[in-house]
């Protein structure tokens, strides 16, 4: 058999398989849309956390580096080892943990809140629409 | 015929390194579609920060890419269509390493999502050097393969 049949007919088992995974499985992805995440605030829910709220910026740190929230820690996967032990430094126990990347297309302010709440941070959420959200609003 | 696409019968070093390498490859597309498919949601999130795909085919490609790296992976396990295999490792490997290559080129700090949840915090640069280097493994077993 060539390689190239040998190839069709292990993509077809795949289709078949992940046809089956599309259908059964329990943790199966919509296809519609991304499912809306509890974990996800807007601008206008952390103004009553203003000034005990901990920002965490999770865009690269050129970008940080640019402009970002006041008093918010950088803290991306690129350099998480590096930069973990300085976000603790700023933490404090219960304290409420707000993670923003660039825009709302941006998916990574909702990998690393869920990176912390598994390090411990209870309430680590993740801001709609990111960083854009807040400089259209114009927020100091 | 150069070196590498001689037979092997009569070379018991060059068969074992072969047989070595085409497991190595096995466990780990084994390892990295059992893991994917342990919380397929969870990787589509993963695909989705490469920011490449709108999210149904982010969501296609969720399931479809652990199946296809479980299949790739027993065939290679048991020594069975391995040219068919070998083509979608290469292949797999390719797309793996655009994608990650694109990242970088796009300054995103994302995970990899190579192997699902189970290994994070490995940003793109060191993934996209080691695909490239099983690219060239990959090489090694399709030009010193049986022609069947």
């Amino acid at each position: 058999m060539t390689a190239l049949r040998q190839a069709g007919l292990i993509w077809l088992i795949a289709v078949a398989l992940a046809g089956v995974t599309a259908a059964v499985h329990p943790k199966r992805p919509s296809f519609l849309a991304p499912p809306r995440d509890p974990n996800e605030v807007t601008l206008a829910q952390t103004q009553p956390w203003t000034g005990t709220v901990l920002w965490v910026d999770a865009r690269p740190d050129s970008e940080f580096a640019s402009e970002h929230i006041p008093d918010a820690v950088c803290l991306n996967f690129e350099n998480w080892t590096k930069q973990f032990p300085k976000f603790l430094d700023h933490y404090n126990p219960g304290q409420k943990v707000v993670v923003y990347c660039s825009a709302k297309s941006c998916q990574l302010s909702r990998e690393i809140a869920a990176k912390l709440r598994a390090s411990g941070v209870e309430e680590a959420y993740f801001l709609e629409g990111g960083w854009e959200a807040w400089r259209q609003q114009n927020r100091p | 015929m150069s070196t590498l696409t001689q037979p092997m019968g009569g070379r018991p070093i060059l068969r074992a390194s072969r047989l070595v390498l085409r497991m190595g490859i096995a466990v780990l597309f084994l390892f990295a579609a059992i893991t994917k498919l342990f919380d397929p949601s969870s990787f589509a999130q993963q695909i989705a920060n490469y920011q490449l795909t709108p999210w149904s085919a982010t969501a296609g490609l969720a399931v479809f890419l652990p199946a296809l790296e479980l299949c790739v992976g027993i065939c290679l396990l048991l020594g069975q269509w391995e040219s068919g295999a070998l083509v979608w490792v290469a292949i797999l490997l390719a797309i793996f390493s655009g994608a990650l290559f694109s990242a970088i080129v796009r300054g995103l700090s994302i995970d990899c999502g190579c192997f699902g949840r189970s290994i994070e915090n490995t940003g793109t640069l060191w993934p996209l050097i080691r695909n490239l280097a099983l690219l060239v493994v990959t090489g090694f077993l399709w030009f010193s393969r049986k022609r069947r």
